[in-house]
């Protein structure tokens, strides 16, 4: 096995601007599409086992120093479609990382282990009968320990947090702080653009790194146009490198007899779709869930400076269980741009006083255990994100509002804002059922961010039924495997980081 | 025109747009695409004074009428009489708005764009003038009404209305009335960290032995 030379810092990573051919060819024992959390994991666990590992990322490479700490640069240079990735009805934002790291760089580095519940469904409805709580434990263990992973101390609970732990109390509520991955949080609330000082565990400071040290290679800029089989099996990947000018700097082939694809769960499907790959079962792009959350801001009468601290600090679980809810709420800061998208106070001066009081807001982020009612497509030209948040799911996310809004005025709020098109003010309880049961589930009506999308290429024990096993192979394509989060059968209520960790860990072990 | 006959009268329109194109391509900002076709009918409803005014020589990105709908949007949505809050005309809002529209694809671009031809002109039946020419309680009211509207008058206002209030607050002169601390890392003096050191082998639990199955 080869010398392992671990980087202190930065990432030693091929770019466009490396380039000096029009064509390349590579070889490699397994190549990764994408660098997020389920490609980073895989190639590090491969590397580590000393296969040649090469992973190609169609995002830029930006070292944490280039960070800026403006929401509004980090969409246009770290987010996929520069921030703009919306469902086709335009009224669900689906914010994932396009950078090497992958969504991992830009996430709020929350910690939650697959709930029971969910393993439960996914052995009685999907025949996942090895995916217990018992066989992925040591999983779990591992990659929190390997990623810092720990409960916030009262220190990483900002004053939003505060206000929100102590409403819950009132209202006898469960409230825990949450885990995250993090070294030393520096405070600053900018999570969402990147952490600069690189105290998020990211796979950009972590797997990444780690991989390289030994011996992976990490290709930038560079997206994978098809993967490439042969018989059956996978044979490797081609891809085109695009200068940051949006010009082809050159065209690229990698073989190999392993493919990952970890491109997460809007593009995963996109390439199997554009390469006519294991779509045995027609479930490839389908199955799409996402967590359609929304942050429900309130007012308090003393100032709560919501960017300022950990951006995240505890949650509401009361409700988790679907027989009690099926959602939960995550205290929630926000910057100034993210603050003017999510309520609707009024045009003109009713929404330059809700601005110009933004010191006094708090958020709670709603999370919903979403069915799997959307689609990813590709038309030849476009992708489509076809997703509404179903009937079915419409009174969680009314129930999600309610509970949001009754805890805001139970830690002290004055007026709660529900973020729909329409303005809709809260002040007292006996406005909530009238505020919120008068929403309607049609398109532009509620605003949307998800920031977890998954489902696309679920697994399963049926071959008719699902697109990859257990073991992250593709049912119809030997050699090919998939390691993002659109392996998940369902939506799992809770940020999906640490279920993309452990799935991929023991995917690229049982490779190895 | 009342909402609700105005809402009959766009989603005429769009049945319309449908039944000419029957396929739509939508994208970024989303119903850009729907309003799009519903807005074929609608260009050039009424002239403008505005119409004859030159555009500034960066708005390369933007139709005239364009430029006219953003600034004028920017100044209804964004008053700052009676705060201590930065004048939009001091932050170049409309340059911002036309840098997130380059982002767009081609296709999804000229639809966006009929659609805001449809929301400028759309005023002329309820108020007898585009948009553009409405004051700045019209033109607030305007949108309030659309975003109880349709779904493509929700759509079009919050469009527009998230692109001018991202476009302003994302400037740094309008963070310090409203003690927004920005960026802090560096002027906190953060150290960097690095990587993180290697992670020790893995538990035995979690390896896969030789020959294991799944």
């Amino acid at each position: 096995m080869s010398e392992v030379k671990w980087q202190a810092s930065g990432l030693k990573v091929h770019e466009a601007s490396d380039v000096t051919e029009s064509h390349l060819e590579l070889q490699a024992d397994v190549v990764v599409v994408g660098s997020g959390a389920g490609g980073a994991v895989a190639a590090y666990e491969l590397a580590r086992k000393g296969k040649k590992v090469i992973v190609l990322e169609a995002g830029p490479y930006v070292p944490s120093q280039d960070f800026t700490e403006k929401f509004t640069n980090s969409l246009e240079t770290l987010y996929q479609d520069h921030g703009g990735q919306t469902n086709s009805s335009g009224d669900l934002l689906v914010l994932q990382g396009a950078c090497v790291g992958g969504s991992t760089v830009v996430n709020g580095c929350v910690c939650f282990r697959t709930p029971d519940f969910i393993l439960e469904d996914w052995q009685r409805d999907f025949g996942l009968d090895e995916l217990t709580q018992d066989e992925l434990a040591p999983y779990f263990d591992e990659v929190e320990k390997n990623l810092s992973v720990h409960d916030n101390g009262p220190h990483e609970i900002a004053r939003h947090g505060w206000l929100i732990r102590a409403g819950a109390n009132k209202l006898g509520w469960s409230v825990k702080p949450l885990k995250r991955n993090i070294r030393e949080c520096g405070l600053t609330g900018h999570c969402l653009s990147g952490c600069k000082t690189e105290r998020k565990q990211s796979m950009l400071v972590t797997y990444l790194p780690w991989a390289v040290a030994h011996g992976a290679k990490i290709y930038a800029d560079t997206r994978v146009e098809r993967i490439l089989a042969e018989g059956g099996e996978a044979t490797g990947v081609e891809a085109v490198i695009t200068r940051h000018d949006g010009s082809q700097a050159a065209t690229l082939r990698v073989t190999a007899p392993r493919v990952v694809l970890a491109a997460g769960a809007v593009q995963s499907p996109i390439l199997l779709l554009k390469s006519g790959l294991a779509n045995r079962s027609d479930m490839v792009g389908r199955n799409f869930a996402c967590h359609p959350s929304l942050l429900v801001a309130a007012r308090y009468p003393e100032p709560v400076h919501p960017w300022r601290g950990a951006l995240l600090g505890v949650y509401v679980d009361e409700f988790e269980h679907p027989d009690k809810g099926g959602f939960v709420l995550e205290d929630g800061g926000f910057g100034l741009v993210e603050m003017s998208m999510l309520a609707e106070p009024g045009s003109g001066a009713p929404f330059m006083d809700y601005m110009a009081n933004a010191k006094y807001l708090a958020g709670l982020v709603t999370l919903i255990h979403d069915h799997n009612v959307g689609r990813i497509e590709w038309d030849g030209e476009k992708k489509k994100i076809d997703y509404q948040l179903s009937d079915m799911d419409f009174p969680s996310m009314q129930r999600a509002i309610k509970a949001a809004a009754r805890l805001h005025l139970a830690s002290g709020a004055t007026e709660v804002y529900v973020p729909a098109s329409d303005k809709r003010v809260i002040r007292n309880e006996g406005d909530i059922d009238r505020e919120v049961g008068g929403l309607e589930n049609l398109p532009q009506h509620l605003r949307m961010v998800s920031y977890h999308p998954q489902g696309t290429c679920r697994m399963g024990a049926d071959p008719e039924q699902s697109v990859v096993k257990a073991n992250g192979e593709t049912h119809d394509v030997k050699g090919l495997y998939v390691a993002d989060a659109s392996l998940l059968p369902t939506s799992i209520i809770v940020n999906p980081q640490i279920t993309v960790y452990a799935l991929a860990t023991r995917i690229a072990r049982h490779m190895a | 025109m009342n909402s609700h006959l105005q809402s009959r009268r766009i989603s005429a329109v769009w049945q319309q747009g449908m039944a000419r194109r029957r396929f739509l391509k939508l994208g970024l900002f989303g119903v850009a695409g729907v309003a799009a076709v519903a807005a074929g009918g609608f260009a050039l409803l009424r002239r403008s004074p505005l119409d004859d005014q030159p555009v500034p020589p960066w708005a390369t990105g933007l139709s005239a009428a364009e430029f006219h709908l953003f600034d004028r949007a920017r100044q209804a949505l964004l008053p700052v009489i009676g705060t201590a809050l930065v004048h939009s005309d001091k932050v170049p809002v409309v340059q911002n708005v036309q840098r997130t529209l380059s982002y767009l694809d081609p296709v999804t671009r000229k639809e966006l764009g009929t659609g805001l031809g449809l929301f400028d002109n759309a005023a002329v039946f309820s108020h007898g003038c585009r948009f553009v020419d409405l004051d700045d309680a019209q033109a607030c009211e305007f949108f309030d009404r659309w975003g109880e509207g349709s779904v493509i008058q929700r759509t079009l206002a919050t469009v527009i209305k998230q692109l001018v209030y991202s476009a302003y607050w994302q400037e740094e002169p309008t963070w310090t009335p409203v003690e927004f601390d920005g960026p802090v890392s560096d002027r906190w003096g953060l150290p960097y960290l690095g990587n993180a050191p290697m992670p020790e082998s893995p538990s035995m639990a979690s390896t896969v032995s030789e020959g294991d199955n799944v």
